[in-house]
């Protein structure tokens, strides 16, 4: 934030959607993450800004990328970390989400890191508690964390985001990270199409940013610097969304012939994990264009940011 | 003898066009003369200015009696119902057990009589335990005292299971009412389909669901001669629909939730699950559309589709919460709104929540005229008024409107010429 006389605060209490957000606190994120991403490089350690810090993963669902990575960020942070699968908790037994929120925050965290089956579940909760709380995926609506690390790994890849054009392929319709990338490349002046199958493209994306859609692979992938394949749920593509995986991929697989469409040093992108020959080809998931094991290193770099900004701010 | 004399009132009756200063005198709880009334009475009530008018007739209630009392009895919806004006109730059958038998109709007119402040009519299940396979005892249980029939919130699904029950129904002149839906399309839905419920993560209530619903059941009310209730519409093209079957001779008429005139899907907002309701909010253009059909006469009865429900059940993320809101208190502010902003006349407000509905469902209240039960009303219909949950009487809360300025109160209720509710 070079501009004289300026000073910029970041204000917010939570992280819970991308929504939330302007352009400013996003670029002042990641200028923040490439710092720690950088220092990691480096083999440096950073500074121990959340010691004596108790950081809660609550996973209601199952994942061991996002909580590992949250894991991580905040033990390199020196907090301590508790995680609570849900399979052990008093949630199986019936409690509700309020009840559990409630009895967390009894406990004084100073930050609970969530993620929940239903959309907007990540919100209610952080209306019971006092502490930071950072969304890791609410249902079908927002995976914030997901979004700014795109964004971060776009940024380094390219040196800008202002401009480029940037295409995500998949199951639109179920995903939470198109949802959070496509605002926050929005935010940043990104031009980002969708594209997925009638059954899974749902219409208003461009109240999401999306500045087009298309059923049409080919013609999304024209001139792109960057493609994004989402994850396709095996479980949709047995007649009642898709009638097969060969079709899926005929029509929506990354293959190295629809590559050659996009611009000559595009960049592809997999939020993971992957179905190799489903949705990507192995040898492009694997090739020289891929940035796929940087998303997961921003991952790192991108929650050790917003675990920085947020953690022992007392709501 | 007892006489109740009110004076110095402005007196409205949609049935008869009346809207003038005036008196009013109630003899042994009905109504005696209208219009410039002195003499002597045991009781005189100076109206101050404010408005008479019948009291108001609501066709869907549901309360928790029998089977689920936590959430409301026929006694603690009536203490709601009186502050917000509703002197009569229509019950629904989706209760535990199901209304769907002679001895249970009884049962539900018994313990209205015994335990609410307003008159209690029940609706009665159109299938047993409203499964939508068998129908029920339907001309039994008019004879007991239901006032129409109705799978409730569960529309027969088996098509062919409604053709005969409303064919049925309808040699025995009872009127069903039908919720437009179609389950294939809105079982898992939880608020209006479109970029709304795209962006927040939500699975979408389609339109489609409710036209596709609608049209069946406007060909077979057409088919079978039976009369038609449509319960609650949501959208304008139903009311297109519908205009269109009356035109060809169907008798249909329609009901809509006050709520439905009041919020559209952005309301929702931050998913705020008082505002979880089941047809959902639609859009502005529909709620639009809905006012202008109030307003034109397409529309016949306004109801509180009060459905309440405990903290336990609205507590939870948006999805897993329950559908429905507390009404009862609601409803007449919602329409006297409509009447401030002069999108509708104060009378034909009024009438489709008394006289249009008493007609409906084949009672004498609902109107101002001499040896009619005394049902009454007085109101102000510019009182401004904050409503907030902790004020509400209902014994679940979930009001859509609870934060919100509302205009025009009641402030004393009648049932029977006996005074149920004072503000």
């Amino acid at each position: 934030m070079s501009i004289p006389g300026y000073s910029y605060k970041f204000s917010h209490e939570h992280l819970l959607s991308i929504e939330d957000l302007s352009r400013l606190d996003i670029e002042h994120i990641l200028d923040l993450s490439e710092e720690f991403a950088e220092a990691t490089r480096a083999g440096k350690r950073p500074e121990p800004h959340l010691k004596n810090m108790t950081v809660i993963n609550l996973f209601f669902e199952n994942s061991t990328r996002t909580m590992s990575s949250f894991e991580i960020a905040a033990r390199r942070l020196g907090a301590d970390v508790i995680a609570m699968p849900v399979a052990q908790s008093s949630v199986k037994k019936g409690e509700t989400l309020i009840d559990t929120a409630m009895t967390l925050n009894a406990m004084a965290p100073d930050a609970i890191v969530i993620r929940h089956s239903a959309s907007g579940g990540v919100k209610l909760l952080s209306r019971k508690v006092d502490c930071a709380v950072i969304n890791a995926g609410d249902g079908t609506h927002q995976h914030p964390t997901q979004g700014l690390l795109d964004t971060l790994t776009i940024r380094r890849a390219k040196g800008r985001i202002e401009g480029l054009k940037v295409t995500i392929c998949g199951d639109i319709l179920h995903s939470r990270v198109a949802r959070s990338t496509t605002l926050a490349l929005h935010l940043l002046g990104a031009e980002v199409t969708l594209c997925g199958p009638a059954t899974l493209l749902p219409s208003g994306t461009e109240h999401w940013g999306a500045a087009r859609t298309t059923h049409h692979f080919d013609e999304a992938i024209e001139g792109a610097d960057v493609v994004m394949m989402l994850r396709l749920q095996m479980e949709r593509m047995n007649g009642g969304y898709l009638p097969s995986q060969r079709e899926y991929f005929r029509n929506f697989g990354l293959t190295k012939e629809r590559l050659s469409r996009a611009a000559p040093d595009v960049t592809v992108m997999h939020p993971g994990p992957m179905n190799r020959g489903i949705e990507i080809e192995s040898a492009i998931a694997d090739g020289e264009h891929s940035v796929i094991t940087q998303q997961v290193e921003m991952g790192v770099a991108v929650r050790e940011a917003v675990l920085k900004l947020l953690a022992g701010r007392r709501v | 003898m007892s006489r109740t004399l009110i004076t110095n009132a402005r007196l409205l009756c949609p049935a008869a066009g009346l809207d003038e200063p005036g008196s009013l005198l109630i003899e042994n709880g009905e109504i005696a003369t209208i219009g410039d009334v002195s003499g002597a009475a045991e009781t005189t009530i100076d109206a101050q200015g404010l408005c008479l008018a019948p009291g108001l007739i609501d066709l869907r209630v549901k309360t928790g009696e029998p089977g689920a009392e936590q959430r409301e009895t026929l006694e603690t919806a009536s203490r709601a119902a009186v502050s917000g004006g509703v002197t009569t109730m229509v019950v629904m059958p989706d209760t535990n057990p199901v209304i769907d038998d002679v001895a249970l109709v009884q049962f539900i007119a018994n313990r209205g009589r015994e335990t609410s402040k307003t008159r209690v009519y029940p609706a009665a299940a159109l299938t047993m335990g409203l499964k939508g396979e068998a129908m029920s005892e339907i001309g039994l249980m008019q004879g007991s005292g239901a006032v129409f029939f109705t799978n409730g919130d569960w529309p027969v699904a088996d098509t062919s299971v409604l053709r005969r029950t409303m064919a049925y129904a309808a040699s025995c002149d009872v009127m069903v009412a039908s919720r437009a839906d179609t389950h294939a399309l809105s079982a898992r839905g939880v608020m209006n389909s479109g970029a709304r419920a795209a962006r927040m993560g939500l699975t979408g209530l389609p339109r489609e669901a409710e036209w596709i619903g609608l049209a069946r059941d406007l060909l077979l009310a057409e088919a079978t001669g039976c009369r038609l209730l449509v319960d609650q519409v949501s959208t304008g093209r139903s009311l297109d629909m519908i205009r269109d079957a009356r035109e060809r001779g169907v008798e249909v008429y329609v009901s809509v939730a006050a709520h439905h005139l009041f919020f559209n899907e952005t309301d929702v907002g931050d998913y705020l699950t008082y505002c979880k309701v089941n047809p959902p909010f639609r859009s502005e253009e529909d709620r639009q559309a809905l006012i202008e059909g109030l307003a034109a006469g397409e529309i016949d009865a306004v109801v509180s589709a009060h459905d309440p429900q405990p903290p336990e059940e609205k507590r939870l993320p948006f999805g897993e919460a329950a559908f429905g809101a507390a009404g009862l208190e609601t409803v007449l502010s919602a329409l006297l709104a409509l009447v401030q902003d002069e999108r509708l006349g104060l009378l034909d407000a009024l009438r489709s929540v008394t006289a249009a509905p008493a007609s409906l469902i084949g009672v004498p209240q609902g109107r101002l005229a001499a040896g009619l039960p005394a049902d009454l009303i007085l109101f102000d219909p510019e009182k401004p008024w904050f409503c907030e949950r902790e004020n509400l009487l209902s014994r679940s809360v979930n009001s859509p409107f609870d934060g919100r300025r509302m205009v025009g109160r009641v402030m004393h209720t009648l049932v029977g010429g006996e005074t149920v509710f004072q503000r």
